[in-house]
């Protein structure tokens, strides 16, 4: 029980997809200018993540190794545009949102990695939490960086004005630069160059 | 594992995965669709200055608003016999973006704009289609002045292509209708 407890914690920090094995960057920058579209491309990504991890994980004794990476990208994509049909007939104000991110989860790293370095050698369950786990270790990262993009590049928090109008009135200006990609390459890597020492290495 | 195997697994499951994907999609088809219209009505009234419309409401308040239809050439709704509502199409940065653009009896000011956007940047290109954007529309006066036709209001920082992009949506569907302004006004 605490083994499987462990695919799914050890992921949010010491095996951290985004600040340790340095996936999934590309996503983890476009889409984290504004909190509420980083929360639900986390979500989506978590969902994607574990579902596939689990199909492929039941697939995997009789995957030919030749044309393995294919077949994970088959069932990932099929996947992907399964959820996005049913939120556009379902959820539609939730799919226009996603729309752009969903395209971007085919092409996450996480997502295949996952599948090329776990489902493909571990039991079905383990694999299906070993994903959620990953989903939420990409997602928190995202989270913290789009905490601080919000805050300081627009000055609201999930679209509400968090910084009192008195701020600007003594000079306080946003920081244009937060909202613009590279700096969330900067946030990632304070996160990862605050995250290190605490790992002992 | 030789190869008559790979095809053979390959070939079953590509067969699934279509049969998957097409039964989602021709299930999911009308519902989808049904989308798309509601959505298509909530611009349109709200291009009119017409608040409180939800994807409930949306189809009768269409019916109770709208009072003529034109899906011609040119095409426009006119909505409680006096704002022409007009639907736009244009290029954004990275795709198609398209919206509706609600003109008052006299065709000199602007009632409202919605906007929206195939894959724009999230937080900059896609802020177009914030009410903080598309507010500034309302009551906008427009400028004729021979062919030139002005509007004044901010761009988004940050998404320069964007903002052009409508600049010129909004530029090219005008020019389209200046004839039929004309014969109107």
């Amino acid at each position: 029980m605490s083994k499987n407890m462990n695919l799914i914690t050890a992921p949010l920090r010491k095996a951290n997809p985004v600040t340790v094995l340095i996936l999934g960057i590309c996503s983890a920058l476009a889409v984290t200018a504004k909190l509420k579209p980083a929360i639900v491309m986390a979500l989506s990504v978590t969902v994607v993540t574990a579902l596939s991890n689990l199909v492929i994980s039941l697939l995997r004794k009789g995957i030919p190794s030749k044309i393995r990476i294919i077949v994970q990208l088959i069932v990932v994509a099929t996947l992907v545009i399964i959820v996005d049909q049913f939120l556009k007939a379902f959820m539609y104000d939730v799919s226009k949102q996603l729309s752009v991110f969903v395209g971007l989860i085919i092409t996450n790293c996480i997502v295949m990695g996952r599948l090329e370095a776990f489902a493909m050698s571990h039991k079905p369950w383990e694999s299906f939490l070993d994903g959620i786990g990953n989903g939420l270790g990409y997602g928190s990262i995202l989270v913290i960086v789009a905490f601080f993009r919000e805050l300081l590049g627009s000055g609201t928090l999930f679209g509400f004005q968090v910084i009192p109008q008195g701020l600007y009135n003594l000079g306080y200006m946003n920081n244009g630069l937060m909202i613009l990609p590279p700096m969330a390459l900067i946030i990632i890597g304070i996160i990862i160059w605050l995250q290190k020492p605490e790992e002992g290495k | 594992m030789n190869d008559r195997y790979i095809f053979r697994y390959i070939i079953i499951l590509v067969l699934i995965v279509s049969v998957l994907l097409s039964g989602a999609a021709m299930l999911l088809k009308p519902y989808q669709d049904n989308n798309k219209k509601n959505e298509q009505r909530i611009n349109i009234l709200k291009a009119a200055g017409i608040t409180g419309v939800d994807k409930n409401n949306a189809e009768q308040l269409f019916e109770q608003h709208c009072t003529t239809t034109n899906d011609g050439d040119l095409p426009y709704y006119i909505i409680d016999d006096k704002t022409t509502v007009i639907p736009m199409q244009g290029n954004g940065l990275w795709g198609p973006i398209w919206g509706y653009i609600g003109l008052s009896e006299d065709f000199q000011t602007i009632v409202g704009a919605v906007f929206d956007h195939k894959s724009e940047t999230p937080g900059l290109g896609a802020e177009i289609t914030t009410d903080n954007f598309q507010s500034q529309f309302s009551g906008k006066e427009m400028k004729r002045n021979g062919d030139n036709i002005t509007v004044e209001v901010d761009a988004i920082a940050g998404a320069t292509r964007t903002s052009d992009g409508v600049k010129d949506m909004i530029k090219n569907t005008l020019e389209a209708y200046k004839a039929y302004f004309e014969g109107n006004e």
